[in-house]
């Protein structure tokens, strides 16, 4: 298929300003995808710097209840007493107001005396923590709680039959009016399917949080697309994080949305990596912006076509036609150029056939001056001499058809030489 | 075979068809129009009876129009 010039041109800048625009499309996508992702690579790691203070602010607030707790008149006055009754009314009565899941008093053996929740008795004596406190230091760290402990404080079902809990706790010495320690108040908040934390942190900083015991998610602000919360799922790439130590940061998928995420680990006040705090800005906010940012520049390219194309068919269109009426002329001098040709060549028979007539009179007639049956040559000669009459008309003819053509052939030429000037101003924009 | 006359609308197709017919072998002569032929053109061409078909695909090839035959 032959496309016209004005096709061809028009097709040139559309797809010059379409290259162009799809070259700065892909660059702006690339530049635009690189930079948000390091923007979110720093925003998801200052908001986990963030969630991670609440965690560590709630552990404080945790071991000021506790501190607290064990401080007061009342209780020391009941575990010097040994009443039970009274101890269990005081912890319960306290746990509620600090919204403590467990909170329990030791002797100084670690033999449990009273606990807020139930009458279980038992001994804490391994526990590090009570053992800590025992030894008259208090400690307060996130912890991993035994499925026996959380059995004997009632908390089994909260945590859901999984391999213990991960509580936030904290342990107290409780001493004497001499001040020797008599025991030890431990106290905390499980955080297994509590959701405080991780919804406050969330309503704070945005995004989304989890805490993982181990690898799986005890604790999450993270929406399923059905609405309900995600738990008790496992995460991948805490593994890495739990067996190197080392944050993660980077994609993740939970709960079937895509997130930037950071993994960072939890460890307890022996060093060991016991779970993680994940945090997590939704994938989307980053690739909207992307999708937000590459409509915009195909809007715009389209405008751009729309523009380019509004300026450059006049353009084309009046370059198609200058060359339309110069190619017009030159077609048609080259037309009357070639008649011309035509002309001479038919014009060079013409004479010839003519010369030859002529030829053929004179041996006619020399042959009848030599008395060669005279009148026979003369009938021939009559012949001869109306087939030249015609020749000589029609040389007459075409010598006026000539003079006329060649009259014209020179305007025509002249024609020529103006449009080869204007192709060369128009091609070069130098004038001859 | 008698004579046929080819006649055009102008003495510049008789001319080009005069060139045409040369150079496709066919023999004819160029001539003023006869007294009896109605044309606008002053030029004719004759050809041979017997030609007349080559004539007339040679004009048609080389887009030559004429505006009729006389016999």
């Amino acid at each position: 298929m032959k496309l016209s010039l004005r096709t061809r041109l028009l097709g040139a800048v559309v797809a010059a300003v379409v290259l162009i625009f799809l070259c700065s499309l892909i660059a702006a996508r690339t530049v635009l995808t690189h930079d948000l992702y390091d923007l979110a690579r720093t925003e998801v790691t200052s908001e986990a710097s963030a969630f991670s203070g609440y965690v560590a602010s709630r552990k404080e607030q945790v071991e000021l209840l506790v501190a607290q707790e064990a401080a007061s008149g009342p209780l020391r006055a009941s575990l010097a007493r040994r009443d039970k009754a009274a101890l269990e009314n005081e912890l319960s009565a306290s746990a509620n107001n600090a919204s403590l899941s467990f909170l329990t008093v030791v002797d100084g053996s670690g033999k449990v005396v009273a606990r807020a929740h139930t009458t279980t008795g038992g001994t804490l004596a391994s526990d590090a923590l009570v053992q800590s406190a025992l030894s008259g230091e208090a400690l307060g760290t996130v912890w991993h709680v035994s499925p026996q402990f959380l059995s004997s404080e009632g908390l089994s079902l909260q945590v859901g039959g999984q391999g213990g809990g991960l509580a936030i706790a904290a342990a107290t010495p409780i001493s004497d009016a001499q001040g020797r320690t008599i025991g030890a108040l431990y106290g905390g908040v499980l955080l297994n399917h509590a959701y405080d934390l991780v919804d406050e942190a969330t309503r704070a900083i945005g995004g989304a949080a989890a805490l993982l015991q181990g690898d799986a998610i005890v604790s999450s602000s993270i929406d399923r697309p059905d609405g309900t919360r995600f738990v008790d799922a496992q995460v991948p790439a805490a593994d890495d994080v739990l067996r190197t130590g080392r944050t993660f940061v980077g994609s993740d998928t939970e709960g079937g949305t895509d997130y930037y995420a950071s993994i960072t680990p939890i460890t307890d006040v022996q060093g060991r990596a016991i779970g993680a705090a994940w945090y997590g800005l939704p994938l989307s906010q980053i690739t909207s912006i992307i999708g937000h940012t590459t409509q915009a520049l195909v809007l715009w390219l389209v405008l751009a076509v729309i523009v380019v194309l509004a300026l450059a068919i006049p353009f084309v269109q009046g370059l198609s036609n200058t060359l339309a009426r110069n190619s017009t002329r030159i077609r048609e001098t080259a037309k009357e150029l070639g008649i011309v040709i035509v002309g001479s060549e038919v014009s060079g028979d013409q004479v010839a056939a003519a010369k030859s007539a002529v030829q053929r009179s004179g041996e006619l007639l020399a042959k009848a001056a030599a008395g060669d049956a005279v009148s026979e040559r003369i009938g021939e000669l009559q012949k001869l001499n109306h087939e030249l009459e015609s020749d000589v008309i029609v040389v007459e003819t075409l010598t006026h058809e000539m003079s006329a053509r060649m009259d014209d052939a020179v305007k025509r030429v002249a024609e020529l030489n103006e449009v080869a000037a204007g192709l060369n101003e128009l091609v070069t924009g130098e004038s001859a | 075979m008698a004579e046929l006359i080819l006649v055009f609308a102008t003495n510049a197709d008789a001319m080009i068809a005069t060139k045409a017919l040369k150079d496709a072998g066919v023999a004819a002569k160029m001539i003023p129009k006869p007294a009896g032929v109605d044309s606008t053109a002053n030029l004719c061409l004759t050809i041979d009876g017997s030609s007349e078909n080559d004539a007339a695909s040679v004009l048609n090839v080389a887009g030559i129009a004429f505006g009729g035959v006389a016999r």
